[in-house]
């Protein structure tokens, strides 16, 4: 503004010939003003912010208060300075068509930088709100997933106690252990993202105690191991597969039931293979309870891929391979 | 003396509900079940009175084991969890426990059902099944052939005709009965793969071969197996949706 003062004082003074004293009253006058009507302006626009058309948008505004300036600096400088100064008078006149082509570029530029301004501080602050609802959704639907797995589980578990508790108070105290053990683990797992797989594996160990009790000897599960320590799995994924493969394995049975598991690092992925037998005329029910579905959403939300987990049958044995990405393996194998 | 039948797959849900009843001498366990075949059977056999039924259970499960009964018994569902499921219960004014099965619970279902039986006044489960109470559909029709139980994958059927109070499931090895109403199953089946081509056939999209103009407004549609059914104008429009033609 300073600089704007500088120059009209020059302009006037030097190249015009006015004298000191009505250069200085002149541009003085006109730059109060103007940056009165520059303020009104960014004012204005802050109030009023418009998505369509953001440099029509500008000009209008700045035509209408530059009209409003131009009124508002003739007859401050008649009534300063014209009064008793006719041939400033009439000069003021000419020169009102320039001022304010000077006055409605001016403004059209304050108002164009601060309506672009605030146009990208609320496309700023849009952006900022829909990554923050993207995630919380992610986080709510991640947290859902993993809540869906306790209930059926849980229910019949506290159900066998309750038959135990009469029938054999020992085995019930046990499985308590058992049972509170698991929920342990569980709620301290909540939070974590990623776990070592040895320690899912002592998860899925308690969880595996806990079916052992409700169906007696029946069920065998077997590890085959291949990975390094490193390797690394989301929780709460392979406790699904598992209760699938167990439900799958028992059903429609009366006899001992074998269940592998085939845990091995390849490559960049970390692949489990679990294989239970099955019977392929009796299938057991679909679409109850939580099941693979959930399974492949989770891998989806956490990866961003839909091939990690895949099932397959022949007439005896129903396999679901499951493959976790390894990103600290993929790093060591880059360098 | 009410006779009981128990039908759970878990041996020790069985003998939580057994030691629930010791207290009631007019009820006698005539049968324990692990599953929907045994527990068919078992229904067929004896004829009790009132069944405790789990739904969740290896071959068949309780809603399609009280669907082949051509006169099922009073019912209480056990079941841990199923939303879905007690939400039908409800409507149908059907008793239900959750498990973990608390005493007080049962006793007060024992002392409801016994206050009906006396009064001879029971809701019968046959109006729950009339809608789907599965959640999702389903991908195979539970039949009996005879005394035998045969489970149809939905992969195998032609298609189902409508026909009085029954269905006529055809398949390749053959064509079925059951009672049933092809709006029943039309709900129970994914909509994507079986489409109600007219108000007596329900046909598996993957069966049809070709559709050729019959009488006025109404189609004839070839399919795979050699059968010939009539297309509605609305079973038509239908089609076209499905389809995307």
């Amino acid at each position: 503004m300073l600089i704007v003062l500088a120059k009209h004082v020059f302009v006037l003074y030097s190249v015009l010939h006015f004298d000191w004293n009505l250069a200085l009253k002149d541009g003085i006058c006109s730059c109060v003003i103007l940056s009165l009507s520059s303020w009104g302006i960014i004012l204005l626009i802050r109030a009023y912010p418009t998505s369509a058309a953001i440099t029509v948008y500008g000009l209008v505004v700045a035509l209408v208060i530059s009209g409003i300036t131009v009124g508002a600096e003739f007859e401050s400088l008649k009534w300063l300075i014209g009064i008793d100064n006719e041939a400033y008078k009439s000069w003021l006149k000419e020169t009102l068509v320039v001022r304010f082509l000077f006055i409605w570029i001016f403004n059209s530029w304050v108002a164009t930088i601060s309506a672009l301004r605030k146009n990208i501080s609320t496309l700023d602050s849009r952006f900022q709100q829909q990554t923050d609802a993207s995630i919380l959704l992610k986080e709510a639907e991640l947290f859902k997933l993993r809540q869906q797995l306790q209930p059926h589980f849980l229910y019949n578990s506290l159900n066998s106690i309750n038959a135990l508790i009469n029938i054999a108070p020992e085995k019930a105290q046990e499985m308590i252990g058992k049972l509170s053990d698991f929920l342990r683990s569980s709620v301290k797992r909540e939070s974590e993202e990623t776990l070592p797989i040895a320690e899912e594996l002592v998860y899925i160990q308690s969880y595996l105690a806990i079916e052992s009790v409700r169906f007696g000897d029946r069920l065998q599960v077997h590890f085959e191991k291949e990975y390094t320590d490193d390797a690394v799995i989301p929780p709460f994924l392979l406790q699904p597969i598992l209760e699938n493969a167990i439900k799958f394995g028992l059903y429609g049975r009366t006899g001992a039931v074998v269940i592998t598991m085939y845990i091995v690092l390849d490559g960049p992925l970390l692949t489990i293979t679990v294989t239970n037998p099955y019977d392929p005329d009796t299938q057991p029910p679909r679409g109850t309870g939580f099941g693979l579905e959930g399974v492949k959403r989770r891998l989806y939300l956490l990866y961003a891929r839909t091939d990690l987990l895949e099932t397959s049958n022949d007439n005896e044995n129903f396999t679901t391979t499951l493959k976790i990405p390894q990103h600290h393996v993929q790093g060591n194998t880059d360098r | 003396m009410y006779k009981v039948i128990l039908i759970d797959d878990e041996p020790l849900a069985r003998q939580l509900l057994r030691s629930l009843l010791e207290p009631y001498q007019q009820v006698e366990v005539v049968a324990e079940c692990g599953d929907g075949f045994e527990g068919f059977k078992a229904i067929q056999e004896l004829n009790p009175d009132l069944i405790f039924l789990d739904i969740q259970m290896p071959r068949l499960n309780g809603f399609e084991m009280l669907e082949l009964l051509d006169n099922p018994p009073s019912v209480i569902f056990t079941t841990a969890f199923d939303e879905y499921a007690l939400k039908a219960f409800e409507s149908h004014a059907i008793d239900y426990l959750l498990k973990p099965i608390i005493k007080s619970r049962f006793d007060k279902a024992m002392q409801k059902w016994l206050q009906q039986a006396e009064a001879k006044e029971q809701p019968h489960v046959s109006a729950l099944l009339e809608n789907n109470v599965y959640e999702g559909y389903q991908h195979r029709i539970v039949v009996k052939d005879n005394s035998m139980i045969r489970i149809i994958p939905a992969q195998d059927i032609f298609y189902i005709e409508a026909n009085d109070d029954y269905i006529k499931i055809f398949t390749k090895d053959g064509s079925y009965l059951k009672k049933s109403t092809l709006s029943h199953v039309e709900q129970t089946l994914d909509p994507q793969q079986f489409v109600r081509v007219h108000r007596s056939y329900l046909v598996p999209v993957t069966q049809l071969k070709s559709i050729e103009p019959y009488e006025k407004e109404s189609h004839i549609a070839l399919l795979h197996c050699g059968a010939k059914v009539t297309v509605s104008k609305s079973g038509m429009a239908k089609l076209k949706t499905l389809l995307g033609w």
